[in-house]
């Protein structure tokens, strides 16, 4: 396939992807609802429980990872959702489609949205409790949108991966997968906080570190020595392995003939 | 040229975790289909057409057997192969907000079309599939006739050499199978696209028809034109008689005949030959007095033989 086909591929599906999210009306909520309400009710937590500005903007941290997290690897995993929610899944695997135009299309559209809301939510959180999360500097911010964005790559990838395989039933996967990250990356403490053997989990998350890398701007001394190569190398081990999975689990639809299944 | 040269493709599907259960679809299917032909392959339902037009179309995978198409192999050579055919089935499914138009373009893209070319292209396959009107309207929004057009259009994107036509005409109204049979029939002499296609309406398959191959339990059980069919399985012909009165018990003894059996009105009587019996029954007939009001003979139909395969 030329660079040109790849390219073109991978436009066919953020171009479908955008159609599609802008005519959704769980847009609004996914983008804007759920977000404001998480940032708005965690920083009015930080006050009434009266923590000093730097716990706060660690709480707060987490807060608007979790919200870009969320919203991206929901937009990964539509690009298998959507077709088996409209069962046009044979159609997408008939034509000269690779899974990495699939993700990769899917992960622009969800990396577009997930700046969008990163921009409302760091105004919303400076309006509302003074938290300046752009302080760092942009190559700061960058790194840290980065390492959000490549854990909900692998997290949507892993997703489809298991629709591919289960079906239907999988579903569930694409709004429970992020808040296992929620509970072992240390979104809302630090994860020395964490039992042994469930930090030694957080600790292969690659998520944990780009957090941790980000809070050292907020004054935090970092738990993990070179914590965004660490988490750079981890993101491109698991998306390596969450792309296998996705194409073995196609190659095995193929077989048992789920793919016609969910086309029906 | 072959487009399709398959040979002894078997497909099983299990299902269930703790007692398995198999069904063969596929019990060594072969089948070839020359260049620029269309073949059809008919069945009952749970025959293995829509099995093996999967597999054919790289959507599945046999368990065993080898299927070459238009000279690629479909299991190692899949991705080549995806580029020059397509398929539209008869029970379409695209994403619902997408538009028409959006969802031709969609696939366009998929295969390298972009700019110029592809609008061009989109607004060919358009006017071709009369969709001109329904441009901006919702997939959701579609009657079954105008989604049917749809995935008729898409399929039509990469001017696929192979197609693949799943009950292209099911469920519309007359008219609309009409002018989608004459779309296929243009599509073979004017594009030379080889077409197999699986029906269920016998018209249809006797009209568009080269070739088709007749598939029960998993097995191709007969092959040939729709007229060497209807001779290889010596149905005889029918002698459909108007008698006054209606009911006459010693017509399905008389010499040569097969059987009989009332059909609105009339009696059907298939024969082994009308030429020799007709002249026979119509003086049998008159000896014991019964007026024979109208007399209808014809060959046996496609639906005849399917009747016939499929008992």
């Amino acid at each position: 396939m030329s660079w040109r086909a790849e390219l073109l591929a991978v436009w066919a599906v953020v171009v479908r992807n955008a159609l599609m999210a802008s005519r959704n009306v769980f847009f609004f909520f996914e983008l804007l609802f759920w977000p404001i309400v998480g940032v708005l009710s965690i920083g009015l937590m930080t006050r009434f429980l009266h923590l000093t500005p730097a716990q706060a903007s660690f709480v707060l941290i987490g807060t608007i990872a979790l919200s870009i997290v969320n919203v991206c690897q929901l937009e990964v995993a539509y690009a298998v959702l959507l077709d088996v929610w409209s069962k046009s899944l044979k159609h997408q695997f008939l034509a000269p489609i690779g899974i990495r135009h699939l993700t990769l299309g899917s992960w622009l559209v969800g990396m577009a949205r997930g700046g969008v809301l990163f921009l409302l939510l760091a105004a919303l959180g400076w309006w509302a409790f003074d938290f300046r999360v752009l302080a760092p500097g942009w190559l700061a911010v960058a790194v840290f949108l980065l390492g959000c964005f490549l854990n909900a790559w692998i997290v949507g990838v892993f997703v489809c991966a298991l629709i591919a395989l289960f079906g239907n039933r999988a579903e569930a996967f694409a709004w429970a997968s992020v808040n296992l990250v929620l509970v072992l990356a240390g979104l809302y403490y630090p994860v020395s906080v964490l039992p042994e053997p469930v930090a030694t989990v957080a600790a292969a998350i690659p998520l944990t570190y780009f957090l941790d890398a980000y809070r050292a701007h907020f004054g935090f001394a970092p738990e993990f020595r070179a914590p965004i190569a660490t988490g750079l190398a981890l993101s491109v081990v698991y998306a390596a392995l969450a792309h296998w999975c996705f194409f073995a689990a196609i190659q095995r639809a193929r077989r048992t003939g789920l793919l016609l299944k969910m086309s029906e | 040229m072959l487009a399709i040269d398959a040979h002894d493709v078997t497909k099983t599907f299990k299902s269930g975790w703790l007692r398995p259960t198999r069904t063969a679809a596929l019990r060594g299917v072969s089948l070839t289909v020359p260049r620029g032909t269309i073949v059809g392959l008919l069945g009952p339902n749970g025959a293995g057409k829509t099995t093996l037009l999967s597999i054919l179309a790289t959507l599945l995978t046999p368990d065993s057997g080898s299927v070459r198409v238009l000279g690629h192999d479909v299991v190692r050579d899949a991705a080549r192969l995806r580029r020059r055919l397509n398929m539209a089935s008869g029970r379409p499914s695209f994403l619902w907000s997408l538009r028409v138009g959006e969802i031709v373009a969609f696939y366009g893209r998929l295969y390298g079309l972009s700019g110029s070319k592809l609008r061009r292209r989109v607004d060919e396959l358009i006017e071709l599939c009369e969709l001109g009107a329904n441009r901006r309207t919702p997939y959701s929004e579609l009657s079954t006739g105008l989604k049917q057009r749809v995935a008729l259009a898409k399929s039509l994107v990469n001017d696929p050499e192979l197609l693949f036509l799943d009950e292209p005409t099911l469920g519309l109204d007359p008219d609309v199978s009409v002018r989608v049979r004459r779309h296929i029939a243009d599509l073979r002499s004017q594009r030379g696209i080889t077409i197999v296609l699986t029906t269920h309406y016998m018209r249809e398959a006797d009209e568009l028809c080269d070739e088709i191959a007749f598939i029960k339990a998993g097995r191709i059980l007969a092959r040939g034109t729709p007229a060497e069919l209807k001779r290889r399985i010596r149905l005889g012909d029918v002698i459909a008689l108007r008698l006054d009165p209606p009911a006459v018990p010693w017509l399905g003894e008389a010499p040569g005949v097969l059987r009989c059996r009332a059909v609105d009105g009339w009696v059907e009587c298939t024969v082994d030959g009308a030429e020799k019996r007709l002249p026979d029954l119509l003086r049998a007939l008159s000896a014991e007095g019964i007026a024979v009001r109208n007399v209808r003979v014809r060959e046996p139909e496609l639906e005849d033989v399917f009747v016939e395969l499929a008992r």
